[in-house]
């Protein structure tokens, strides 16, 4: 990556495979980190490292308030780590509610998986759905890893599992 | 620093309002806010509008639809934000008017229509004001981020369910008693417990409502003040305080540090502490959350909440009376409203006017509003003195 606005979109679309940004995000498609979903799609779980202080993020900023920084190099994250807490949402919001031909994970359309917040290095956290764990026995503190997940309509996403 | 005070309120009925738009709403709680002031709308200086959400309020300019409707052009007003804690903000930005120098008397007005669209497209709109880049891919939803929050609580202070439900119960007992409230209707333990599941662990009457409704206070100058009420209550302090915007993000998950740090902040502004408190109206959009203001706010050790409430120290005739309004909960919560809503509360029971729900002879009072999923919080600490 370079500090440079102008090299932003040749560096972004130079690594992994080219993917729409909303594919992940669902609503926005435009950031300068567009990167993550392509490599997503790849298979990869993508952070950044401010080249200055050295300071790492996930999920992925294209600038470092620590130090204000602006050069950044992606990073694949170690994405191994312990359950910090979860949930299962049972009355989901309209994007993801029965008008929806696909509600990932789920046999009935009205109940999604459940979703969680693992953390790994460096006290950095992945959200994630789960799908594989019956909510009852779910524990906080659980070992589980994150990887990425495409979905039949094309959409990528990331999923926990237990490790 | 100049002293400032709460010289009218006004109360809209909270709600279904099917019967009213948003402008219609506000001129309800403006048109009681002036009669229980005893002044004119023109002897008003400035005005300070809170509306959270554009997608409820179906334009960009929410203060114009006010400002036009209660016919206060061409007098300074304009709209300010913080998610659930917007009229916490209006209300604050109405103090710095007055602090300032800018005005003597400021209209602060809060106020949402949130039933103009379905509670899915609600429950959407509301589910964006976490994270909307790196959260809601996850179908995250406001209960869910709670929902989180109260996983996390119970597996480390071993809170239960039924110490959720507790709070549910005493708020809708309460809510029976305000005139104003959405719900009022009282609830057994056991029809909370045995509620559908929103968000795993949170069930239905662990959630707050949606709700349209506004408030309006009258905020005056010190000789203003006297000049006005002869029961005006004082703003003692204010905090303000944020956090991440993601919860992966925060220090902790069983308490928001927007809260401890509004706390720290407001406390020392009135030079007061937490056992100083002889009531409180606390952020309950969630049981969870009131559970966790109660810690967060010094009413108890941390991780003693759900005993507090098992205990039934936070009902009035308890150690510290909380959200004895029926607090979002039982009374609803129309987000930009809320704030307002409370220093209403807190204003009527430090002037002894709260009927069958009036706290016995209260001299300090505190109001505690998060917005979103605790990326910014909002303290006030009134007196009556």
């Amino acid at each position: 990556m370079s500090a440079d606005p102008a090299r932003w979109h040749s560096s972004t679309s130079s690594g992994g495979n080219r993917m729409e940004f909303k594919n992940f995000s669902l609503y926005i498609n435009q950031t300068k980190v567009n990167r993550f979903a392509g490599e997503l799609a790849a298979g990869k779980l993508m952070s950044t490292l401010c080249k200055k202080c050295g300071r790492q993020y996930y999920p992925p900023q294209a600038d470092c308030p620590s130090c204000m920084g602006s050069e950044m190099e992606w990073k694949e994250l170690k994405a191994e780590g312990k359950l910090v807490t979860f949930t299962r949402i049972y009355v989901p919001p309209e994007h993801f509610a029965v008008r929806q031909p696909l509600m990932p994970f789920s046999s009935v359309q009205f109940e999604p998986c459940p979703i969680g917040l693992i953390r790994v290095e460096k006290g950095l956290t992945i959200m994630g759905w789960i799908p594989k764990v019956d909510i009852k026995k779910i524990r906080i503190g659980m070992k589980m890893k994150a990887s990425p997940f495409t979905l039949p309509d094309g959409k990528i996403t990331i999923v926990l599992e237990p490790i | 620093m100049k002293k400032v005070a709460i010289v009218g309120i006004g109360h809209g009925k909270f709600g279904i309002r099917s019967d009213a738009c948003l402008r219609e709403l506000v001129f309800e709680a403006v048109k009681a806010c002036l009669e229980d002031a005893g002044i004119a709308l023109k002897e008003v200086d400035s005005m300070v509008t809170g509306v959270a959400g554009d997608e409820f309020s179906f334009g960009i300019q929410p203060s114009a639809q006010v400002h036009d409707y209660i016919g206060f052009y061409p007098k300074p007003n304009f709209r300010v934000e913080g998610a659930c804690a917007t009229g916490s903000v209006a209300l604050r930005t109405g103090w710095m008017n007055i602090v300032s120098g800018l005005a003597d008397v400021v209209l602060v007005v809060g106020v949402e229509k949130m039933t103009e669209v379905p509670t899915s497209m609600a429950t959407e709109i509301m589910g964006r004001a976490g994270d909307s880049i790196w959260e809601y891919p996850f179908g995250t939803t406001f209960p869910g981020y709670y929902a989180m929050i109260a996983n996390a609580h119970m597996a480390e202070y071993g809170t239960t369910e039924e110490q959720l439900a507790m709070v549910a119960v005493k708020n809708h007992h309460y809510g029976c008693l305000n005139p104003y409230a959405q719900m009022q209707k009282e609830i057994t333990l056991d029809k909370a417990l045995t509620s559908f599941t929103v968000a795993h662990p949170l069930k239905l009457f662990d959630c707050s409502l949606i709700t349209d409704g506004a408030a309006a206070v009258l905020l005056a100058s010190e000789e203003k003040a006297m000049a006005i009420s002869k029961k005006p209550v004082w703003v003692a302090g204010l905090g303000c305080a944020t956090d991440a915007m993601r919860m992966g993000d925060r220090k902790s998950l069983t308490s928001l540090q927007a809260s401890l740090e509004a706390a720290r902040t407001a406390y020392k502004m009135a030079g007061v502490g937490p056992s100083d408190i002889d009531i409180a109206t606390v952020h309950d959009c969630f049981t969870i959350a009131e559970i966790v203001a109660y810690e967060d706010l010094g009413f108890c050790e941390k991780g003693e909440g759900g005993k507090l409430i098992e205990a039934k120290e936070t009902y009035a005739e308890g150690r510290i009376p909380v959200n004895v309004d029926g607090g979002l909960k039982s009374k609803g919560h129309p987000l930009g409203a809320t704030g307002v809503s409370m220093a209403i509360e807190i204003t009527k029971q430090l002037r002894g006017e709260a009927g069958p729900r009036q706290v016995k002879e209260p001299e300090i009072g505190l109001t505690h509003n998060v917005g979103g999923s605790g990326q910014v919080a909002l303290i006030h600490i009134f007196r009556r003195e």
